[in-house]
């Protein structure tokens, strides 16, 4: 058994403490919104999701290159344990995003440009999960993994995007956007102090996934060669 | 109506629901990391086992 390397155990903890202190700065320190009430909350981390959900698949489409260029399998590990780190953050900004938009836009679902985008980039990554599975050579695997990884990745900016170039009901927290839309909020000091910690703790949180998340993909890795040395006895 | 109101919506609920979502379901992710890296430790266990009995029968083979 390979234990836990002492940077993994201390950067779990720092994720820890950090997460508390934005428990603490999300429900505590930064005040009710003045016109939501408490549903606003969800903001904090609605948007720190979705930027961890960005991150994620930007490191995937990096490590794909670099795959391409050393075939070295380590970064299709990266690259796999990335998007599926993804998948489950950008799983929790559509579903936090569509509980916030039920008392404000008073629907749960609406076919707005930033959620269809949304949801096409977590269909797309959700399919280069299930298109690895039916791979059964890693190296090809891997190839696929890294070509398909750097293009799905247009899907990001074109969501990022999504709500400054289309007419949308979507609010744009940071800098302008459709004066049209609902549920936009001027942030208070506490407010900007809170979501920025969400997003500095939802980076760490990212990070600590990650390297257990490779561990996995290399144990893994290890069994699958163990159990073919011993076929092939 | 929502915005013309004096005080805050009574949005609680709401609230959380949603981070019983997101709670939820990254101690979900975390639990299904753990599971899996447990099951990964059995299997390698069982393959070492396996092969230490099998390696004395194939020397007195």
């Amino acid at each position: 058994m390979e234990p836990i390397p002492r940077n993994l155990k201390i950067l779990t903890g720092i994720t820890i403490a950090l997460f508390l202190i934005a428990l603490y700065m999300v429900f505590i320190y930064a005040p009710r919104e003045a016109v939501m009430g408490d549903v606003q909350r969800v903001f904090y981390f609605h948007v720190a999701a979705g930027w961890v959900g960005a991150v994620a698949f930007l490191v995937t489409a990096i490590a794909g290159g670099v795959y391409l260029a050393k075939r070295d399998r380590k970064w299709d590990r990266v690259a796999v344990a990335s998007v599926e780190i993804g998948v489950v953050f950008i799983f929790i900004n559509i579903v936090s995003g569509a509980i916030w938009a039920r008392p404000i836009w008073n629907t749960w679902w609406t076919w707005d440009p930033r959620l269809v985008t949304a949801t096409i980039m977590l269909l797309l990554y959700l399919a280069y999960l299930m298109l690895r599975q039916g791979i059964d050579d890693p190296d090809r695997r891997a190839r696929f993994g890294a070509i398909y990884g750097i293009v799905a990745f247009v899907s990001v900016p074109i969501t990022f995007l999504s709500i400054r170039i289309f007419r949308t009901i979507h609010p744009v927290v940071i800098g302008s956007g459709d004066p049209t839309a609902e549920g936009a909020f001027d942030m208070t000091p506490p407010m900007l102090q809170a979501f920025m910690f969400s997003l500095l703790t939802f980076t760490f949180i990212y990070m600590t996934l990650l390297w257990y998340r490779v561990r996995l993909g290399r144990l893994s890795e290890q069994v699958e060669e163990r159990k073919m040395e011993m076929m092939s006895i | 109506m929502m915005f013309l109101q004096e005080a805050p919506a009574e949005t609680f609920n709401y609230m959380a629901f949603g981070f019983i979502v997101i709670l939820g379901t990254m101690g979900l992710y975390v639990l299904s990391l753990i599971n899996r890296y447990r099951n990964l430790e059995r299997d390698m266990e069982l393959l070492d086992e396996v092969s230490a009995k099998a390696e004395p029968s194939t020397e007195s083979a």
